[in-house]
């Protein structure tokens, strides 16, 4: 165990209304992990995402960051939305300058961050379209880099490539690796894809479709650099993903409300 | 879809064959010229208010009577309105106040408080300029308001979580993207302010454009009525492009997202 976590779960529970969203989910995070949370729609993934950026509160139980009780959202906690939420009214480098802009860092300062931003993310020499000039893929570097400009110490991606197509969401998904081993920042990723959430994680939480608890949570044990090594389509790569697919298809018969079965390859 | 060439010749002939239709009823006096005066007449009508004006004043005296009182009305309308669109939509409170007394008056045709509003201010510049100024301001809030409420909650969430200040918040995020909004609202709300100018100089006064229909129809100087109705008709295009124009280098990412 890892000497003080990042992010401590403790028995989080929300309810709204009369629903229980989520109902004691307990788990650690430690520096430099990328998690992702798989499940189907309804299961409360985005919920837990949304606690942990701070936009809610746990119902019950103790949701800490750093030792500290998260009480609102802020930048050590940013988060990269599915629709990308860009500012449309702002250039790509102005999007990802807005936290820095928010903190009233000087001008020069803030656009050196920028210049290096964009390059990370791919977007060198982009930083003066507006969201309506970029592409699907465009767009959601830029939620990325938005975020990346922000220092976070965790980055929160909610579904964040579930909107464009297949070969962008493969391309957007090696760079995020990429992104990862350069700037060291967490990452909790939710996803429904089960090969996105191995591919990109080294450990996957699995939620049972009813009830808001953790079926299983998966260690992924595949080599990293994941970016340009992986074959998506290796046996090892595919055992990982038919392991996952059955107990979520099956619903984890170890996993008794609030408990957490522990799979590992 | 017709070709462009045949669409512009299309669009160019249908006004001219409507003036040549005109035309002949009146030369072949098919309607009295007291009714409906020919074009050359009304032409020639317009050069003669334009260089020798109108009951003893320059034209240029009643557009600018016109203007003023118009453009006086608008810019606080927009003032009050977007301030008070603002406030509602940001502070519920505030909303629940003002909810039932404008929702009560919001359908009340403006004109019908026009005999109120002589009374209590008089027939001057007061009572013209009150009654565009309420109609448009209620225009320009409604919008304004609609406009915050239109805001995604992902992209408040997103400034939050980005470390924005709640009027960080507010003047980043919310403002910026009700914009589009408040734009439409301006637009309709100049239109109205124009057509309650009219309606407001027919009834009393003796400048401006109003004034000038009015007092001409009265002395059957059809011409003359028609010489107030093309120019207040140019000033509304006029207006309204030059605000759609400042509008879209403002609002320039609006209907491409």
């Amino acid at each position: 165990m890892a000497p003080a976590p990042l992010l401590e779960a403790v028995d989080v529970s929300f309810t709204y209304g009369a629903s229980t969203v989520l109902d004691r989910v307990s788990f650690t995070l430690g520096s430099s992990e990328v998690v992702s949370l798989l499940g189907p729609s309804g299961c409360g993934k985005t919920t837990l995402l949304n606690l942990i950026a701070g936009f809610r509160q746990p119902s019950s139980g103790r949701l800490l960051f750093d030792g500290a009780p998260i009480t609102a959202p802020g930048p050590e906690r940013a988060v990269v939305f599915q629709s990308g939420a860009l500012f449309d009214w702002l250039t790509a480098r102005q999007n990802i300058e807005f936290s820095l802009s928010c903190r009233g860092v000087a001008k020069a300062e803030r656009r050196d961050v920028s210049e290096h931003v964009l390059e990370l993310v791919g977007l060198k020499g982009a930083g003066g379209l507006y969201p309506y000039e970029m592409s699907g893929g465009m767009r959601q570097r830029v939620g990325v880099g938005r975020v990346i400009a922000a220092r976070p110490r965790i980055m929160l991606m909610d579904e964040p490539f579930a909107a464009v197509d297949v070969q962008t969401r493969e391309a957007l998904q090696e760079e995020l690796l990429r992104i990862h081993a350069a700037t060291r920042c967490t990452i909790v990723f939710v996803t429904h894809s089960i090969e996105e959430a191995v591919f990109l994680s080294n450990r996957v939480f699995v939620l049972a479709k009813r009830g808001g608890t953790f079926d299983a949570a998966f260690d992924v044990a595949l080599p990293a650099p994941r970016w340009d090594g992986l074959n998506r389509l290796d046996p090892e790569f595919l055992r990982l993903r038919e392991r996952i697919y059955l107990t979520m298809k099956a619903g984890s018969p170890a996993a008794t409300t609030g408990a957490r079965a522990h799979a590992l390859t | 879809m017709p070709s462009p060439r045949s669409h512009l010749a299309l669009v160019l002939a249908s006004p001219l064959m409507l003036l040549l239709a005109w035309d002949g009823a009146t030369r072949f006096s098919l309607v009295e010229q007291i009714l409906l005066p020919a074009p050359a007449t009304i032409g020639a009508a317009l050069w003669d208010v334009l260089t020798r004006g109108y009951a003893g004043v320059s034209v240029f005296v009643h557009i600018g009577t016109s203007l003023w009182r118009v453009l006086t009305a608008f810019l606080l309308a927009a003032f009050v309105g977007v301030s008070l669109g603002l406030l509602r939509g940001l502070y519920p409170r505030i909303d629940a106040v003002c909810l039932v007394p404008f929702e009560l008056i919001r359908p009340i045709p403006p004109l019908a408080f026009i005999p109120l509003f002589i009374l209590w201010f008089g027939i001057g510049e007061v009572s013209k300029v009150l009654i565009i100024f309420y109609y448009a301001m209620l225009v320009v809030m409604l919008n304004t308001q609609a406009g915050v409420a239109s805001c995604p909650e992902d992209k408040i969430r997103a400034a939050r979580s980005l470390g924005a200040s709640p009027w960080q918040v507010f003047w980043r995020v919310v403002f910026p993207a009700s914009l589009p909004h408040v734009v439409v609202g301006l637009r309709v709300a100049l239109a109205a302010a124009l057509s309650i100018l009219v309606a407001s100089e027919l009834l009393g006064g003796d400048r401006g454009l109003g004034f000038v229909i009015s007092d001409a129809s009265t002395f059957f100087k059809t011409a003359d009525v028609f010489v107030g109705i093309v120019l207040i008709g140019l000033i509304g295009l006029i207006a309204d492009r030059a605000l759609t124009f400042t509008a879209r280098r403002i609002v320039h990412w609006e209907g491409k997202t």
